[in-house]
């Protein structure tokens, strides 16, 4: 029986390296390739020696598919392609594929230049690994090859972020990346169509939480603003050009319009032209909301909201600052938050996740006193607040999911097992599918049993008719007889005549023979005529003939009687049938053993 | 930008002031019942048509971050532990001192008992049950629990079922001796002996789960309606002589009354008319608190989309109308319910048993909201 197995290659059940292998109908391909970010070591990177301890990427993989940008999901790409070796397609979608190599440059940086690391990846080698991308469209379906096809389809978690369906034949794997079932201002609601793929490969970081409503986020950021504007504190916000900035600017702008407020903000420089430019590429990514106020106005012309130049940090009272870089690892950010640390009126608002050594990460933790350049250190008076805006399908958005695709089995990857049993449980009962949660390294095996549709020709259809018995009904299975054809990925069933003619092959005739005894007081010739009356009454419709040479005929069924040598009261009956009519030959010799009735004249 | 999303947005706006904390959640099922299990857990039953989820959640720890509050992420509920039962559940209650929970549905007077479990396991599992004493009345079962070793649980559903059972062992410790068939609103220990059984006429009587007679109390005060349902609340104090009583009728009189005068138990301190909703013809998920760390104040919700908080403090002893302190009115607000002319109805509230100003609420469209609230400045109480 067909099956599909699916390996998770990630690294353990906190966020990170998600790398899954799946074989399905022969094919292998590779579900994002992500790096773990709390580690240094080797353990960031996926363990791509389960492939290569037999051969190498490029021969084993059919493709590589990235989810989104984030670099838990694709961190690890330049370093398996250029430095493990792959040579294969890496199918992203178009936003992705913009935006994956400056999160990959960046983290480059953070990585060799600041941290000094070496044996990493370089900027020529995420260059080179770009160019092997090929970008996917929503809903387009995309041959990888003769037999395997993806589709990618809206996941609502990052901009450009998809779930991707892959297909062999009849068989087909889900993958959803990470997803979010609720639309807010920024982006809208992961959808899928009732695909039914055999399995649904669905991310379960968040599978035990019920999250808080985004409106709450919002609700604390303004909060934090507001009050440390009415204090007389400034605030930082430090933001990728590509995040969430835009979103914020926009929930800041209706609270000052909204509240009155008078205390300036600013975004800075390059933030504008980086972001509209890749809002105009990519709006249909966006939600419905967005893609109306674009179309009235401008995304970055603002009320409230005026251009930032670095004289205005040192100005008194207060005001609120977007600048990148969002990890504070470099530039105005760095700058800015340089100028307003020593200050504890004041405010830094971390909106995303932080890399290991910046210092975004180090006061995230907690830590008071900053390293800088050349010796100096920094005091971190100001108030430090982290607010995630990440959007993540929580346990009741995996069964939305569910709802939707209508699975036939759901594997949850990266959770804790224990953790997990009871939303098992829940998914089991609720849609009667199994769910599997393999650990990583380890594989789940899931059998299918797909069906395959024949064609059959309209001949052979035609004689089935002509043989009588019920019309065919699409409930109730029916035998029939034909030839089973396979060719150029199609299967058909025609009658043996037009099977030998399409494959040019001569006929060869084969008969069955059988002897059934019988015990009859008549001469040869009265059994043999008893026997074709018996029949005649039996077989109606069927072509019977009693022939001069002794012999009766049943379509193709010869019947000739002999007695036997020691008792002319027991004959022997010599049937012979070729293989075409062996239903009907085998039901006459079984008829025959029984006897014949008596009253027959 | 729609009505209904205005709406919301102005609320969330004027939260900035009106709240300290504030969480909003969306559950698959409504929940209609729920009991701390600890500080920071709090145990939910929902149910979907035919069948219920318990569920033991963590509360989101941001909201218990004292140092570090700002640099703390977690702003989820956690689902620790969960089961399914195929019976509505009705009345969920936490054994104090174990990881037990006991629940009662509508249709019969039979409890049943789950261990929540621990770290090795995800699943509340049942571990046994009490058979019912009787046919139970419109309403359903009430229990209430007290810390004691071994843990024991009183429970039914009218005056002359009350039953303390052992819950190890089945054991009836106590019984009451009542003939009144009167269904109850609420049960409720006044100290680890003494317990107030609130019937839905108004009644109350307090016994003492050593003497198997109860002493009735006292009747409501005159009220017009004569069929009028009655629910009822007492604040537990180190003796029964400053516990306070809260009884609160259909019709949205509340009456406060104490046990300090031995002649006339049922010694009335003060009444008011509230400012509720009394036409909902839908009474099955009213609730009344007293707040348990907020001196004279308490909470009622399941009138509307809203939960109240009243504060006694200034109310006289002759009927006089009352404007809530604090009204929360975000299930109201934020309802996902596609008709907006049925609002959603607060099925449940609980106030946190250490941190005086904050509520778990729940409602018909399946929210839940976490709201640590700020009590309004100014000499007058916030009008409506």
């Amino acid at each position: 029986m067909p099956e599909i197995n699916v390996t998770p290659l990630g690294a353990g059940q906190d966020v990170g390296r998600s790398c899954i292998l799946v074989s399905i109908g022969g094919k292998n391909i590779m579900l994002d390739c992500g790096m773990h970010m709390g580690y240094n070591d080797d353990r960031r990177f996926p363990d791509f020696s389960y492939i290569t301890q037999n051969g190498r990427l490029t021969e084993f993989l059919d493709c590589v598919i990235i989810s989104h940008f984030h670099l838990d999901h694709c961190g690890a790409l330049p370093y398996m392609s250029e430095m493990v070796g792959y040579d294969g397609p890496i199918y992203m979608t178009h936003p992705t594929k913009a935006i994956c190599p400056i999160l990959l440059e960046d983290f480059r940086k953070i990585t060799v230049d600041k941290k000094g690391e070496t044996n990493f990846f370089t900027s020529q080698m995420i260059k080179d690994c770009m160019k092997k991308v090929v970008p996917l469209n929503l809903h387009q379906t995309v041959q990888v090859d003769d037999e395997l096809e993806i589709k990618a389809y809206y996941a609502g978690h990052v901009l450009g972020a998809a779930m991707v369906q892959i297909k062999v034949g009849l068989e087909s794997v889900v993958y959803t990346g990470d997803y979010n079932m609720t639309p807010d201002r920024h982006l809208g609601a992961a959808w899928i169509d009732k695909c039914r793929p055999d399995i649904l490969i669905s991310e379960s970081t968040y599978a035990t939480t019920i999250r808080d409503s985004k409106r709450c986020r919002e609700r604390d950021f303004l909060k934090k603003v507001h009050e440390t504007i009415e204090r007389g504190g400034k605030v930082l916000i430090p933001v990728f050009a590509l995040g969430r900035a835009q979103e914020l600017c926009i929930l800041l702008e209706t609270f000052w319009e909204r509240m009155n407020l008078k205390a300036p903000i600013y975004f800075s420089t390059g933030l504008t032209e980086k972001a509209n430019h890749y809002y105009k590429l990519f709006i249909t990514w966006t939600n419905q909301k967005i893609r109306k106020t674009f179309v009235q106005r401008n995304m970055f012309e603002f009320k409230h909201i005026k251009a930032f130049d670095r004289s205005y940090a040192d100005n008194p009272g207060p005001m609120v600052v977007f600048a990148t870089p969002g990890m504070l690892h470099a530039g105005q950010s760095l700058q800015i938050f340089k100028k307003w640390a020593g200050n504890e009126k004041n405010m830094v608002i971390m909106p995303g996740y932080c890399v290991q050594g910046t210092i975004g990460h180090k006061i995230l933790n907690g830590q008071k006193k900053l390293e800088m350049e050349g010796r100096a250190t920094l005091d971190v008076k100001l108030q430090v607040e982290y607010m995630s805006f990440s959007a993540h399908a929580d346990a009741k958005g995996i069964m939305q999911l569910i709802r939707m695709a209508e699975p036939r089995n759901m594997l949850l990857v990266h959770g804790e097992g224990a953790k997990m049993e009871f939303l098992k449980g829940k998914i089991e009962q609720e849609f009667s599918i199994d769910c599997y949660m393999p650990a990583n390294g380890e594989t789940v095996t899931v059998k299918t049993n797909p069906s395959v549709p024949v064609d059959i020709s309209l001949n052979l259809l035609k004689r089935e008719m002509a043989l009588g018995g019920p019309l065919p009904d699409p409930k109730k299975p029916r035998p029939m007889h034909g030839t089973l054809i396979m060719k150029e990925n199609s299967l058909k069933l025609v009658s043996s005549e037009q099977a030998l003619k399409e494959l040019g092959l001569n006929e060869h005739q084969l008969r069955f023979t059988c002897r059934v005894q019988l015990q009859d007081p008549h001469s040869d010739a009265d059994t043999l005529h008893r026997i074709y009356t018996h029949l005649k009454g039996l077989l109606k419709g069927y072509s019977i003939q009693h022939l001069p040479d002794g012999t009766v005929m049943v379509e193709s069924i010869v019947i000739k009687v002999s007695s036997s040598s020691e008792d002319t009261n027991t004959k022997v009956l010599l049937l012979s049938w070729s293989y075409q009519d062996e239903d009907l030959g085998s039901y006459l010799s079984n008829l025959l053993k029984k006897g014949l009735p008596s009253g027959l004249c | 930008m729609s009505e209904s999303e205005e709406d919301f947005d102005n609320w969330i706006i004027d939260s900035l002031k009106s709240y300290k904390d504030l969480h909003v959640f969306q559950m698959e099922h409504p929940i209609n019942v729920m009991d701390w299990t600890s500080q920071k857990t709090v145990c939910t039953a929902g149910s979907g048509s035919s069948k219920s989820e318990i569920l033991e959640l963590c509360l989101p720890p941001k909201l218990f971050a004292d140092e570090n509050k700002s640099l703390c992420a977690g702003r989820d509920f956690t689902v620790l532990h969960g089961a399914f039962t195929d019976r509505i559940v009705s009345c969920l209650q936490h054994v104090p001192g174990t990881r037990c929970i006991v629940t009662g549905d509508e249709l019969t007077s039979d409890l049943q008992v789950w261990d929540l479990g621990g770290d090795e396991s995800d699943i509340i599992r049942r571990t046994g049950s009490i058979k019912g004493k009787s046919q139970v009345s419109e309403g359903g079962v009430r229990m209430a629990t007290t810390p004691t070793h071994p843990p024991q649980i009183l429970h039914g559903s009218t005056i002359c079922d009350i039953h303390l059972t052992e819950l190890n062992t089945g054991t009836t410790l106590y019984k009451n001796e009542s003939d009144s068939a009167e269904p109850l609103s609420s049960l409720q220990f006044l100290n680890d002996r003494v317990f107030l059984a609130s019937c839905c006429n108004g009644d109350v009587y307090i016994a003492d789960s050593r003497m198997s007679a109860s002493c009735r109390l006292s009747s409501p005060p005159e009220s017009l309606d004569r069929c009028n349902l009655w629910w009822t609340n007492a604040s537990v104090g180190p003796d029964l002589s400053s516990c306070r009583i809260i009884s609160l009728s259909a019709t949205g009189e509340a009456v406060v009354s104490d046990l300090r005068n031995q002649k006339n138990p049922r010694n009335v301190v003060s009444r008011a008319q509230l400012n509720l909703q009394t036409h909902q013809c839908n009474l099955d998920h009213v609730m009344l608190w007293w707040a348990p760390e907020l001196k004279d104040c308490f909470s009622v919700s399941g009138f509307s989309g809203e939960v109240q908080i009243y504060d006694t403090s200034h109310w006289r002893t002759e009927l006089q109308e009352v404007q809530p302190l604090f009204q929360h009115c975000g299930h109201a607000v934020s309802s996902t319910l596609s008709d907006r002319d049925v609002p959603p109805l607060v099925t449940s509230h609980i106030w946190h048993p250490s941190s005086p100003q904050t509520l778990l609420s729940a409602a018909s469209d399946g929210s839940v909201h976490v709201w640590d609230w700020v009590i309004p400045s100014g000499p007058e109480p916030e009008q409506l």
